[in-house]
């Protein structure tokens, strides 16, 4: 509990680089935190708000991009390739959950990165991601100026030779920012409305093809080999579309106002990734039942869209326009609301300077670290290329992830006093191996030019380290 | 539940305060909301609980907040602590940062056991006390809590019983008898207390309206309805329309209702309303 001191306290002390002379346990409460002055910092969000947040961040690559690549490359044993993601995903998920009991702090992976292996890999980790969210961001506001110029193409509107999907995307993010920056409540239920909205526009879509498929609409479904291309392609398609399974660990970022942490996290983190990888796994097999593998592949990326249309015509194709729609509006305001706490935690701990974590008073909300958010996103829109940016993303948050693994098998190695998890991994050495080893083997799957840049990022962020802040000390530090 | 019981009975046991008041004090203290200094003198007898919070948005953390403003939060609590003192009070001092002020200062108050919740309002000096009882309230806290505030003064207390028309089951008239004989049997005057019922449809309406007569008002949670989701809280609406500040006496807790059974033996009827027939 000694880093809520104000400006001035232990955060100078912990620059000067000494280490606080003792380290005291955790004294979080169930309903409600105390910092060091014995002020009450209230847990307001339950299991369906960190649910909510897992499911909103992953939702959508799995059902709007991959399903048509994904059944070109195994067939409908695609569906088993997003099983096994899900498996992967929950081998990181597990390790994550422990290290958030223990450590429930707003700021996610760098936060356990850092006190578990150090001050240099956790700034890594936090500039990074910062970036990373930053990119990913990007590219959701791209998608959803994609699927706004999408839905009023298939609604028939004319629009001439007027571009939309960038400057739709911009005036969006500008939206998004704006609501966060002046809203007070707003930004929270718009993220709920939208999650709600676009499950339940899924499971309808899911529910009307699984009936289909079952032949219960009197139509011939496809009968087709289950694994036409054999075993092998199963997993590395399983590789591909992994990237869908990112954004569970976002959960772990807003630990620090979840109620009863020690039984709300691990839910919400294995919840969501269970939700996600069940409506993935239903999307392929409706998809897979409607076309044969060899068409959905040949739709590409609007492959269920074409599925959508088969079952109910144009109506049916619009629809699943808008959950896309919807999909990629709550992917974005999520990773808005995490790059923002990104910026705070590695602010906190004076890797970036103290500045970065202002607030105003006015409209109560972190102006600084949103715009740290926003603004680079914006500027990224506008240049375009983002696709190469969300593989990038995707490098970085599972090289978070791997570091994740590690650093609980760190944890339980040195095992620190103040080191009391309500939930603890069985056989936490294979499931957290095994979790680092599938994110680290998932990375080399990757383009050789996102493996470059990524790489080129984490240099970066250890030379800002070196340069601004060789002196902050971490580890063991709570 | 006022008029089930018989009035009359009073034994020596109830000659005294049962349950002494504690008080909770909510301030938005970084909103610059401060507490008169009548309504210090007024409340400095009883325990009281000074909370300041501050509500942020859900995209802010808690931590965020509290680390750059903390000091300012606790130094205006402080302040408002320290009046207190000089009126000859013990406050105890609460900050927290939270998204729901609702579940907050449900949280602290159930910690600290409060048995009422001022929601202010500006007042001048305070010597008119306007109890409109509509049934739901704690017969018990209502006595204690009056009866400390009054005692050794000069103030005045009317006990308003409001029936909500034709077929209510509430008698008002034998509800404001009772809440008079208690407050007798715990020390205070008669003439300091005066009763008097009215029938009302729209008592929340009535009661604002009347609220410029009346230094401050003491009433009951309210039950919980489907009106009260809609508009909010009866003691919250009343506190948004009336131009005195509102004590709320709040309803025993379910789980200390128990614990308290002993000591109500005599005075069956300052259990909460979950018994009330209506």
């Amino acid at each position: 509990m000694t880093d809520y001191d104000g400006a001035s306290a232990t955060g100078s002390d912990v620059h000067a680089g000494e280490t606080p002379p003792e380290i005291t346990p955790p004294v979080d409460d169930e309903e409600a935190t105390v910092t060091e002055a014995g002020t009450e910092l209230e847990r307001t969000i339950g299991l369906s708000g960190g649910i909510s947040i897992g499911v909103g961040t992953m939702i959508g690559a799995g059902i709007f991009v991959f399903p048509g690549l994904a059944a070109g490359g195994a067939g409908p044993a695609a569906a088993a390739s997003f099983g096994i993601g899900a498996v992967i995903a929950l081998f990181v998920a597990l390790p994550t959950s422990e290290l958030a009991t223990a450590m429930p702090k707003s700021g996610g992976g760098y936060y356990f990165i850092s006190r578990a292996l150090g001050a240099l890999p956790g700034a890594v980790v936090g500039l990074s991601i910062w970036l990373g969210l930053v990119f990913a961001t990007a590219f959701y506001l791209v998608g959803f100026g994609s699927y706004a110029a999408a839905v009023l193409a298939e609604a028939g509107v004319a629009v001439g030779s007027i571009p939309i999907v960038i400057p739709s995307a911009l005036l969006f993010g500008v939206f998004l920012t704006a609501l966060n920056l002046f809203g007070t409540e707003n930004a929270a239920a718009l993220q709920n409305y939208v999650v709600g909205l676009l499950l339940t526009i899924l499971v309808f879509f899911l529910g009307y093809g699984g009936l289909d498929s079952l032949g219960v609409f009197g139509r011939a479904s496809t009968p087709e080999t289950f694994a036409p291309f054999g075993p092998l392609p199963v997993f590395t398609t399983a590789a591909l579309v992994f990237t869908s399974y990112l954004g569970f660990a976002q959960v772990a970022t807003v630990a620090g106002d979840i109620k009863r942490p020690g039984r709300n996290l691990p839910l919400a983190m294995v919840a969501s990734v269970v939700i996600v990888g069940i409506l993935y796994v239903a999307t392929i097999f409706v998809a897979t039942s409607a076309f044969g593998s060899e068409t959905l592949a040949s739709f590409g990326e609007t492959a269920i869209v074409e599925v959508a249309r088969s079952f109910v015509g144009t109506g049916g194709a619009i629809a699943i326009l808008l959950a896309g729609l919807l999909a990629t509006i709550s992917s974005a305001n999520a990773s808005i609301l995490s790059t923002s706490r990104a910026v705070f935690a590695v602010s906190k701990d004076e890797i970036i300077p103290r500045f970065a974590s202002r607030m105003n008073l006015r409209y109560g909300t972190p102006h600084v670290a949103l715009t740290m958010a926003g603004g680079p996103v914006l500027v990224l829109v506008a240049f375009g290329e983002v696709e190469v940016l969300a593989e990038v993303a995707s490098f970085l948050h599972l090289v978070m992830y791997c570091l994740m693994c590690v650093a609980l098998i760190v944890m339980r190695r040195d095992e620190p006093e103040w080191y009391d998890p309500a939930f603890r991994v069985p056989a936490h050495r294979v499931v957290a191996g095994l979790g680092a080893v599938a994110s680290a083997g998932l990375i080399l799957f990757m383009q050789p030019t996102s493996q470059i840049v990524g790489v080129a990022i984490m240099l970066a962020s250890a030379g800002w380290y070196k340069y601004y802040a060789s002196d902050v000390q971490l580890k063991g530090v709570l | 539940m006022w008029g089930d019981l018989p009035g009359e009975g009073l034994t020596d046991a109830d000659l005294a305060i049962r349950e002494p008041p504690v008080i909770l004090l909510p301030v938005e203290v970084l909103e610059g909301q401060t507490i008169p200094d009548t309504v210090v003198e007024f409340l400095a007898p009883a325990d009281v609980i000074i909370l300041g919070y501050h509500v942020l948005p859900e995209q802010t953390p808690t931590e965020q907040a509290s680390m750059q403003f903390e000091d300012r939060a606790q130094e205006a609590v402080d302040d408002i602590a320290q009046s207190f003192i000089d009126a000859g009070g013990d406050p105890e001092t609460r900050v927290v940062f939270t998204h729901d002020r609702e579940q907050t200062i449900d949280r602290v108050a159930t910690e600290v056991g409060a048995t009422a919740i001022l929601l202010p309002n500006p007042t001048g000096e305070i010597s008119e006390v306007l109890v409109p009882i509509r049934g739901a309230i704690d017969g018990g806290r209502l006595a204690d809590l009056v009866a400390t505030l009054l005692a050794g003064g000069a103030g005045h207390v009317t006990l308003w019983g409001i029936a909500a028309g034709e077929g209510s089951e509430f008698d008002a008239e034998s509800a404001v008898d009772r809440a008079a004989e208690r407050l007798r049997g715990r020390g205070l005057p008669a003439e300091q207390i005066t009763t008097e019922t009215t029938t009302a449809m729209l008592q929340i309406h009535d009661i604002v309206d009347r609220s410029d007569e009346a230094d401050i008002i003491v009433m009951g949670e309210g039950r919980e309805s489907l009106l009260a989701v809609l508009l909010g809280e009866d003691a919250e609406r009343v506190a948004e329309g009336a131009v005195a500040p509102v004590l709320v006496v709040r309803d025993r807790d379910p789980d200390t209702e128990v614990a308290d059974a002993d000591e109500n033996t005599a005075d069956a009827d300052s259990h909460p309303d979950a018994d009330d027939p209506e």
